[in-house]
């Protein structure tokens, strides 16, 4: 489901600043510069984001104009992955080497220390064998009349999206805002705007 | 777009409006630069409490627009969250979900597209998502106009409230 197929789940986004003249040199290296990169395997948990192409989440190559400017539309896809641990398992685990330790040691509990080097040890050996969650949220920017449509609505992942596109083209992102249906109306934008709350209940009659 | 203000309030205010005019005018509407389109609430509208954003009470079915539940949780001063909304353009009809303060889109289904490529399927699904969008803005340009005219206060905010509380008689509030 996103830019090529399936239903659209979207937010807008207008974009503050303008494209230079030099993009398509100057984009292939920004996305290329932000692209998705694989972690070490034994990495551990954190999130990880950077550019994809659509057509495959595995490539991130952006040298070849084709795959990513379409005239005026510029396709991308934000990928984050994030390996997380069972929590039941690593527990089970845990508890079996604390155990072995104490046994080993002819103790009845092992000491802090030890303790947190024991779990620092089997977070590496199991994030080392954990695939990541892999989300991957698909973006078209309309560089000719300045909007971007991200096919998520999660406030995290536009966050991570508003966040990586700054980095990535040094251009601001602001979420649509109804007013700019109206911005070749600018006094009935700010009429509205001066608008409060409406309240539908029916007003209380004082001689009921 | 410049990054205006969301206000909130306006895009519920907005939902309302929409459920409410296409009631009003029989799911058909002038939209001036976007012709005449065909509106209709489909088959969910959810609600939430002024001050929150979590869904308090969701009506679904064939005939959400027109249930007593969803009416009196409009009446019992509950906001609508989202709308699920069905329009025509001419040959062309969307069904999706309008949300949020962004008017973020949700399962927007655009009318069936036979594009070869990717590049032309991209052109095509960019003018459908473009042609919704236009619709939506001339939709809101509506709703603007009227609540900013002096008829809100005397007529059409009497009658969303004639019609929440099950009061609407034929001609209240036309447009």
């Amino acid at each position: 489901m996103g830019v090529l197929k399936g239903a659209m789940t979207v937010r807008r986004y207008a974009v503050l600043g303008e494209v230079p003249d030099d993009f398509r040199v100057r984009y292939a290296d920004a996305l290329a510069d932000h692209a998705f990169r694989d972690p070490p395997a034994s990495a551990a948990g954190e999130e990880r984001s950077g550019w994809c192409r659509i057509d495959n989440l595995l490539e991130t190559d952006f040298s070849d104009l084709n795959r990513w400017l379409f005239n005026q539309y510029l396709v991308a896809a934000l990928r984050t992955d994030k390996k997380v641990l069972p929590a039941k398992l690593f527990r089970a685990h845990l508890d079996r080497r604390l155990a072995e330790w104490c046994h080993q040691h002819g103790r009845n509990r092992a000491p802090s220390g030890v303790r947190q080097e024991i779990r620092e040890q089997l977070e590496i050996e199991m994030f080392a064998r954990t695939l990541p969650r892999v989300q991957v949220v698909e973006w078209v920017w309309n560089l000719v009349d300045g909007w971007v449509a991200f096919h998520n609505t999660s406030d995290s992942a536009n966050d991570r999206f508003v966040k990586l596109f700054r980095e990535t083209f040094g251009l601001e992102l602001a979420p649509f805002s109804p007013l700019d249906f109206l911005a070749d109306d600018p006094d009935l934008a700010a009429a509205l705007e001066a608008k409060g709350i409406s309240d539908y209940r029916r007003p209380h009659r004082e001689d009921a | 777009m410049n990054g205006n203000p969301a206000l909130p309030h306006l895009s519920a205010e907005f939902f309302v409006w929409l459920w409410f005019a296409s009631e009003r005018e029989g799911g058909t509407m002038d939209l001036g630069e976007a012709g005449i389109c065909d509106v209709w609430v489909d088959e969910r509208i959810s609600f939430r409490a002024p001050d929150e954003d979590r869904v308090r009470a969701v009506v679904t079915g064939e005939n959400s627009s027109t249930a007593a539940e969803a009416l009196a949780a409009l009446a019992s001063g509950k906001v609508v969250r989202d709308v699920q909304l069905h329009l025509r353009r001419e040959e062309r009809e969307y069904a999706l979900t309008l949300r949020g303060v962004h008017l973020d889109l949700a399962g927007a289904k655009l009318p069936p597209h036979e594009a070869e490529g990717d590049d032309g399927l991209l052109y095509e699904r960019m003018f459908l998502y473009e042609d919704l969008w236009f619709v939506i803005g001339a939709l809101y340009r509506r709703f603007a106009r009227e609540r900013t005219s002096a008829r809100w206060a005397d007529e059409i905010l009497p009658a969303i409230r004639a019609w929440a509380a099950g009061e609407l008689a034929d001609g209240d509030g036309s447009g």
